[in-house]
């Protein structure tokens, strides 16, 4: 195991080389461009191949033609090129082809600030392409370490799940730099609890049957099965249809193969919860790493708070959230995303602190905790839920 | 047709559920004649689509593999396919002149500018009429259709003098041809050559189209009507409507190096250098 | 090691993220974690660089430098706009840049970093390795041993020239008593 001191980006980059990634097709964006960059010198070393594509729409269809070839694949960008994925991630979506996508979030909106943070797409990465009938999957690490760690459970879930896997992290996980541990054998990379998933044939030639399974290979070509791949609505034998039947199949696989294994994607992390405390924060990404911080200082002084960390967006995990808690959800944004969920899924008190371009100060958590706590309305709050 | 359908199609895609009398079936023809001349089988190439007429009546008719793209992406699809399929297997793409000179056309360039290893089969029924009919970028200009009710305003590909074949040619193509979907061996001959070249090959095939294009903009139904002003474009003297050459516009095959081979080749002899360090 | 934060500032071309960057891995080198949040504007050279950076024998939650141990002031701009942060850390700044404000209500330091490195290498672009080794001296935890092969292994060019720079930085906290 080597420890190096590297960007989010650098450890993305690393865990996408360990899953056995051998395209990236991409467009320079800050702040995803250092992972572009990674890629271009690391892929050639591992036999694979960097594409640098004529826009975003272009990265990611050269990203899942390079999957439906069989081989598997990568792209990053930020929130000005993730709006352009929205057609080749339906697509992805449609066509059940693994790959991997990575938006280092910026604040915005449209081109905004490029070396600040945001979480503006939160509810885009749920709905990153149009038509609907399909759940996505959507990883949101907040350390260099959990970077790695994340891409290599993204390729995974990718190709069990024959699904686009998004990578939602943002400037300050993309750009921060941090210590972190690199296996160097599969031992070390099994001792981090992770594994890689090799890419398998399917026989074709008919599509994938009508039921929740994964773990079914996905559709390669050139391999001469004579198997289709099509964002048509597909009949059991791959042909286009404008039946309804077929079409409502294919909307129930594309559902309920995530949400009857979302034991498999779902991921948390909770802290001073054992005594049920009235009060709980609820973050991701970045902001994670304050409240953590303001949490901890809020326990030594008494105050009776946890916090919820989400690892995994979507699908939502509604049942961590209770209607007896009084929620605080924190967010690199000032008009609410993830409190938006959270409200909905806990449907008792909640409260909003977001910013936009830069993380919360551990003290001004700690005054908006010590308002809620002592029943007061909370102060310096750019923005309230409530008010709504 | 009968013997290449047994060869080569899907049964259950046979007949088409193009219009009757549309000129597509015999593009779709050409296409797989030219893959029967050239002595390929099944599994030696990988067909994808575009969206529209020429993208959707194609599609999943080849028994081998095969793929529908996103409207003007198939180009970019294509792209990642090649980088990851052995040079021996070809990629036919059959799509529309919406797809290819409108939509997809930023796409397109960039093959062509990277020499990639695709056949491209461009079916041109001057529009967007499985949408009912609106005018594209290869309809002639004072053309009425559905979205130009008094007439065409907007210059095409092909007016004042002016031919998208020079631009993709400047862009790195290696080999164009154009013909008539009336054309016959000259055609299929174009197509075995598009076929055989290693890198970037367009071959552009006007066909006509008798339910919107023939009946609006031609203000006819008269099949025969329509075949002979669409067989009028390619023939010498006046011809109310545009005019186009038949044949090959530029064979620059193996000329230039095909953009997948090479970066396959590339990263081997980095991985050979890298081993020896 | 508690937890230790340190903001280094001043203007592109400084090498103020490349000092951030030498002192994470320092840290790593010497068995503790390590953070580094980079802020500029989009302009690579000329506009203000910040580096927070965060060194701990345990895992890190914040990466913000909200309380500086050590703030290395590279810029008048940069003195300006993050003195206020400075309570009861001690501030590092280059006479020749920065002239401090008036009251200097937190401990200060000269560190007359460009002269030094002109000095011991020749040229003021170590100027950052001097800030760097009076930094590195009040953090015991990370060896010099550290702090050298931290040096060694991310500096590209003129790798002896910083090391110099670099001793003269530990050199001068020596002589001073220099801590956080």
């Amino acid at each position: 195991m080597k420890t190096l001191f590297n960007t989010g980006n650098a450890a993305i980059t690393e865990g996408a080389i360990w899953a056995g990634c051998q395209v990236f097709a991409g467009y320079p964006i800050t702040p995803g461009t250092e992972i572009a960059e990674n890629m271009s010198r690391r892929l050639p070393e591992v036999g694979g191949y960097y594409i640098q594509a004529e826009d975003e729409t272009a990265s990611l269809h050269i990203c899942a033609g390079a999957s439906l070839g069989g081989l598997k694949s990568m792209t990053a960008t930020s929130g000005p090129g993730f709006v352009l994925y929205a057609d080749p991630y339906g697509w992805a979506i449609g066509c059940e082809i693994p790959v991997v996508v990575v938006n280092a979030q910026r604040v915005g909106p449209v081109s905004g600030i490029t070396g600040a943070p945001g979480q503006g797409e939160f509810y885009f990465s749920r709905y990153p392409t149009h038509g609907g009938n399909f759940e996505t999957i959507v990883l949101a690490p907040n350390s260099s370490q959990e970077a790695f760690n994340m891409t290599l459970e993204a390729f995974r879930l990718a190709e069990r799940f024959r699904t686009p896997v998004t990578i939602l992290a943002d400037q300050l996980v993309a750009d921060g730099w941090e210590s972190f541990q690199l296996p160097e054998t599969p031992e070390e990379l099994a001792s981090l609890g992770l594994g890689v998933v090799p890419r398998l044939v399917h026989p074709g030639p008919d599509f994938y049957p009508p039921s929740d399974a994964i773990d079914i290979p996905p559709v390669v070509l050139g391999r001469g099965t004579g198997a289709a791949a099509s964002d048509w609505t597909p009949t059991e034998e791959g042909y286009d249809t404008e039946e309804i039947e077929p079409q409502m199949w294919h909307a129930h696989r594309l559902v309920h193969k995530i949400l009857q294994h979302r034991e498999l994607i779902d991921r948390h992390e909770a802290y001073f919860l054992e005594d049920s405390p009235p009060l709980v924060l609820v973050s991701y990404g970045s902001p994670s790493r304050v409240v953590r911080s303001a949490v901890r200082q809020a326990r030594a002084e008494g105050l009776a708070v946890g916090a919820i960390r989400l690892q995994s967006l979507w699908p939502f995990q509604d049942a961590l959230f209770h209607p007896k808690t009084i929620h605080l959800v924190v967010e690199l944004n000032t008009d609410g995303q993830l409190v938006r969920e959270v409200a909905r899924a806990a449907k008792g008190e909640t409260h909003f602190w977001g910013r936009c371009g830069e993380l919360p100060g551990v003290s001004e958590l700690l005054v908006v905790i010590r308002d809620i706590l002592s029943g007061q309305a909370p102060r310096s709050m750019p923005g309230q839920w409530e008010a709504w | 047709m009968d013997h290449l359908a047994e060869k080569y199609l899907h049964p259950r895609k046979i007949p088409s559920t193009a219009c009757s009398g549309c000129g597509l079936g015999q593009v779709h023809k050409k296409v797989l004649l030219a893959i029967e001349e050239s002595g390929l089988g099944l599994d030696d190439v990988v067909w994808g689509t575009g969206i529209g007429c020429a993208g959707r009546q194609t599609f999943h008719t080849w028994r081998g593999d095969n793929f529908a793209g996103t409207h003007g992406r198939v180009y970019a699809l294509a792209t990642g396919l090649r980088v990851a399929l052995p040079p021996e297997k070809k990629i036919v793409l059959t799509v529309g002149d919406g797809d290819a000179f409108g939509i997809g056309l930023l796409h397109l360039l960039h093959c062509a500018r990277r020499n990639l290893g695709i056949t491209v089969v461009v079916a041109d029924n001057f529009g967007y009429q499985s949408t009912g009919g609106q005018f594209g970028y290869t309809t002639p200009p004072g053309m009425v259709t559905d979205s130009s009710p008094y007439g065409n305003r907007e210059p095409g590909w092909f007016s004042e003098g002016s031919d998208i074949f020079a631009i993709l040619k400047d862009a790195g193509a290696t080999f164009l041809a154009r013909h008539s979907s009336f054309d016959g061996e000259e055609a299929v001959k174009s197509l075995v050559l598009a076929l055989a070249n290693p890198g970037f090959s367009l071959v552009h095939i006007i066909y006509p189209c008798v339910t919107h294009f023939g009946a609006v903009s031609l203000k006819t139904r008269d099949r025969e009507e329509i075949y002979r002003w669409f067989a009028g474009i390619f023939a010498e003297g006046e011809h109310p409507g545009p005019h186009f050459q038949s044949g090959i516009y530029h064979d620059a095959r193996g000329k230039r190096p095909e953009f997948a081979s090479a970066l396959r080749e590339w990263t081997k002899e980095f991985g050979r250098e890298a081993g020896r360090a | 090691m508690p937890r230790r934060e340190i903001l280094i500032s001043g203007f592109g071309g400084q090498g103020v993220v490349l000092a951030g960057r030498i002192l994470g891995y320092a840290a790593v080198l010497a068995g503790q974690k390590a953070t580094m949040l980079v802020s500029h504007g989009t302009e690579t050279r000329g506009g203000y660089v910040r580096s927070q950076v965060v060194v701990a024998s345990q895992d890190i939650d914040s990466p913000l430098v909200e309380k500086p141990d050590f703030f290395a002031a590279l810029s008048q701009a940069a003195y300006q706009r993050f003195i206020p942060l400075v309570t009861a850390g001690l501030t590092l700044y280059d006479p020749a840049l920065v002239t401090p404000g008036e009251p200097i209500t937190s401990r200060h330091q000269p560190v007359p970093a460009r002269e030094l490195a002109e000095a011991k290498t020749g040229s003021v672009l170590a100027a950052n390795m001097v800030f760097l080794g009076v930094i590195l001296a009040g953090l015991p935890t990370i060896s010099r041993e550290a702090g050298k092969q931290a040096v060694r292994e991310i500096v590209r060019r003129q790798v002896e020239k910083n090391i110099l720079a670099l001793e003269a930085g530990y050199a001068l906290a020596e002589s001073r008593v220099v801590s956080g």
